[in-house]
């Protein structure tokens, strides 16, 4: 089955095993599954490798020209920013650091465009310090997304998360266990 | 697999601490005191998780993650900061891409031997980078 469906998840400080506790609560799901963590060249992989061990759907690396496919799981290499051409086709690139960053969850939040034929599409921002994907959540807020943003308590660090529900933009803030569940509500399971 | 730990804390009795916790499950620890004494054994060839407290004496954990990463020392390690405040303040910016975790002091045993667990199955992992 395939959809137009996107989740993008930003996280940064504590990510790895936030992530770990999401995934492996998570079913497989009819949407594709991107990540945006603040991460190096050296760890990419590796923490790919160590979702892949966790989680339902199939763990890999971003790659830039590819088009992501429901029921995969697509983290950000490091030291590009990752931004989506019709919410679909992966490109990477060097540039500026955007919040101190690169990858930026910014940068590939307001790269999406409103969802067409239906498709969902779903913001998330989990533990992490600094405001990176505050304005990427405003942004799938306006072009009529579904937003997420971690709670304090099971937060590392309360920084990113609190930045998202400032804005106002947030339609549920929760802990990665009821993340999942929430997900698994809004979006089809697959076989 | 490495079974490496590094504790890097001026207060002997952290340090102390998380050697018996180490000890438990057969991890193997090396502690250093200071900055530069991280910095010495990541030169020696030390690699693994280092667990580095932010307020140190002269050269605190933020300044000693840049000296890693001026002086090309941070491939093969992952950076677990430990803190007895709660969070961090901007000194941090830019560094969000090497630190991996942040643990607040005291920490229990399981939660951080779970921690180094993981941390040390990433580690295992191959990178495209290092084939």
């Amino acid at each position: 089955m395939s959809s137009n469906n996107l989740v993008v998840i930003g996280v940064s400080t504590g990510g790895p095993l936030t992530l770990k506790a999401l995934f492996r609560e998570l079913p497989p799901l009819n949407a594709a599954f991107l990540i945006v963590l603040h991460i190096t060249p050296q760890m990419d992989y590796r923490i790919a490798q160590g979702l892949n061990a966790v989680a339902s759907m199939p763990v890999a690396l971003a790659e830039d020209g590819e088009f992501l496919r429901s029921g995969n799981i697509y983290l950000a290499p490091g030291g590009f920013h990752l931004s989506l051409e019709g919410n679909q086709r992966v490109v990477l690139y060097e540039g500026a650091r955007v919040n101190y960053v690169q990858p930026a969850v910014d940068v590939t939040m307001r790269s999406l465009s409103r969802p067409l034929g239906g498709g969902k599409v779903i913001g998330v921002i989990l533990t992490g310090m600094g405001k990176d994907g505050a304005e990427g959540i405003r942004h799938i807020k306006q072009i009529g997304g579904v937003t997420i943003a971690q709670d304090q308590n099971s937060s590392t660090i309360y920084g990113m998360p609190k930045a998202a529900v400032q804005t106002g933009a947030v339609n549920f803030v929760l802990p990665p266990k009821k993340i999942a569940d929430k997900l698994a509500e809004l979006l089809d399971r697959i076989a | 697999m490495s079974k490496r730990i590094m504790i890097v804390d001026d207060n002997e009795y952290v340090r102390a601490s998380v050697e018996i916790i180490c000890q438990s499950v057969q991890l193997d620890l090396t502690s250093a005191a200071s900055g530069p004494e991280c910095l010495e054994l990541l030169g020696s060839g030390f690699r693994g998780v280092i667990l580095m407290d932010i307020m140190m004496p002269d050269m605190d954990g933020w300044d000693t993650i840049r000296e890693i990463v001026a002086k090309g020392l941070y491939s093969g390690n992952i950076i677990v900061m430990l803190t007895g405040m709660g969070e961090p303040d901007s000194k941090m910016d830019g560094l969000q891409e090497y630190v991996s975790d942040y643990m607040t002091k005291p920490f229990g045993p399981d939660q951080l031997i779970e921690s180094l667990q993981y941390y040390l199955a990433l580690l295992a992992a191959v990178g495209d980078h290092e084939q």
